[in-house]
């Protein structure tokens, strides 16, 4: 793949925690529109690595290159640069992270205005719209702790897009809900794949990888282990590790 | 009985003085609590001083340095200035520390949420984090309300006519060592139980939120 397709590039990025290197010296690029499916043990820097794409966690070494910007960040990160980074790439947590004390609708309108300036009819326009995107536009003047996880999480879905990121990345969205729930979820993100957003989803959700993504990823401390489409990498696993994980879960 | 009517004149300066230094701890409350989870090592270190050395004086004796050591040199101070300041500084200290575990009760996937956002500094504050913190903090703030409600009665050993300083002269002139101060007690216990029960019931219904969260 070269440079100039590419929308998102890792290089090199290093992250340590107390003397235990979580993400060690990971490379990746992401072409506009690509889904990308990561999986690998607990514990092999999934998360980290994810979080260090929009520096929810600020690598200790690495570039990151979002749409042609680079950051260096083994420098100290401007405050600019931070937000210009996070306009574009929206994230979406396992735990949902809705603010509880808001409604739905404020809750994917209030960063518009606060982030993108949007008016509030603007803002509470394009919420609506996502919400029924999302399936869920009888909910708008709902709080959260009245809405199933499964309906938190497509809420936290449409607050992120709201924002008209770029690149969505998604940490185990589905991990904290029943599967039916989970189902729900998978759905949107298959609709959203569908049109076009460039996507990295940390999951165990191997259906959803196989059938949605176009390559997956197979981490293990803190490295990619092997990566390829999907169907060739759990087809034909290169690695024994990689042969142990995807039987451990295929078991489950 | 002739004592109630002075009691009752006097209860304005205890919720005067209570209500003032209330406020004035409140918002020098914040301004303590930002420098503990300040990005500055030395802020951070400077804040925690304050608190501590605020909260390891016996209000009593604070009082005095203020009114008597400072307030008898450069700065005039009148009675009451002198104890909404002491007793402002003793509620700072003492509502930061609520403040202050009120926001570790916020979730960090609340913060992650904020920044990954994009929202600045100020707004996850102000829109997202302290309505949440301030749920939790608002049973201690009362709570503390009603034991400053109490020590209030402190600031009529510097001279300010509140109900104790008012009872204590009746109970000396009048001879009578018992009643007043009985109904003194009356009188405090009558305006800080509806605060207590206040306390109580939003003590309750954050539980209830909690659960349903
Ligand atoms: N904030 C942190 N402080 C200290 N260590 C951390 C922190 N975050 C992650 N780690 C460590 O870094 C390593 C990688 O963690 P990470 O959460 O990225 O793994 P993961 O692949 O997402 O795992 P899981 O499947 O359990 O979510 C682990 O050893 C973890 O203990
Ligand atoms: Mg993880």
């Amino acid at each position: 793949m070269n440079q100039a397709e590419s929308i998102l590039s890792l290089r090199d990025v290093e992250k340590t925690f107390a003397g235990h290197c979580a993400v060690d010296g990971v490379s990746l690029d992401v072409a506009r529109g690509e889904v990308v499916a990561v999986i690998g043990p607990s514990g092999s820097g999934k998360s980290t690595m994810l979080r260090c794409i929009n520096l929810l966690e600020v690598p200790d070494r690495g570039t990151i290159t979002v749409d042609g910007t680079d950051l260096d960040t083994s420098g100290t990160v401007s405050a600019r640069d931070l937000t210009q980074l996070r306009r574009r790439v929206g994230m979406v947590f396992q735990s949902f992270n809705l603010f509880p004390h808001m409604t739905v609708l404020r809750n994917i309108s209030l960063p518009q205005e606060r982030v993108l300036g949007r008016s509030r009819d603007e803002a509470d326009r394009r919420s609506m719209e996502l919400l029924e995107r999302v399936g869920l536009q009888q909910k708008a003047d709902a709080y959260p702790a009245k809405c199933s996880g499964g309906q938190q999480q497509r809420v936290a879905i449409a607050r992120a897009l709201a924002l008209d990121p770029e690149i969505m990345l998604f940490d185990e969205p589905t991990s904290a809900l029943d599967p039916e729930l989970g189902l729900e979820v998978l759905a949107v993100m298959r609709q959203l794949a569908d049109t076009g957003m460039t996507m990295i989803v940390v999951t165990h959700e191997i259906h959803f990888a196989a059938t949605v993504a176009d390559r997956l990823i197979v981490m293990a401390d803190g490295r990619i282990l092997e990566q390829g489409p999907p169907q060739q990498v759990l087809d034909d696993p290169q690695h024994a590790r990689t042969r142990t994980f995807l039987s451990a879960i295929k078991d489950r | 009985m002739d004592v109630l009517p002075i009691i009752v004149a006097a209860i304005p300066v205890t919720l005067g003085v209570t209500a003032a230094s209330f406020a004035i701890g409140a918002v020098l409350g914040l301004a303590l609590v930002a420098g503990r989870r300040s990005r500055w090592t030395v802020v951070r270190g400077l804040s925690r001083s304050v608190v501590e050395v605020l909260r390891g004086i016996p209000p009593i004796v604070l009082l005095f340095i203020i009114f008597f050591g400072i307030g008898s040199g450069a700065l005039r101070m009148e009675p009451f200035q002198a104890a909404v300041i002491g007793l402002g500084l003793v509620s700072a200290a003492h509502l930061s520390e609520v403040y202050r575990g009120s926001l570790l009760a916020v979730p960090k996937g609340q913060f992650e949420a904020a920044d990954a956002l994009g929202l600045s500094r100020s707004t996850t504050s102000a829109r997202v984090i302290a309505p949440q913190a301030f749920r939790v903090a608002m049973p201690g703030m009362v709570t503390w309300a009603i034991s400053l409600l109490k020590d209030s009665a402190l600031v009529s050993t510097i001279g300010v006519a509140e109900i104790m300083s008012v009872t204590n002269q009746h109970a000396r002139s009048s001879g009578d060592g018992l009643m007043p101060f009985i109904l003194a007690a009356a009188v405090y216990i009558a305006i800080g139980t509806p605060l207590a029960i206040w306390s109580r019931w939003l003590e309750k219904r954050f539980a209830r939120i909690r659960k349903a969260a």
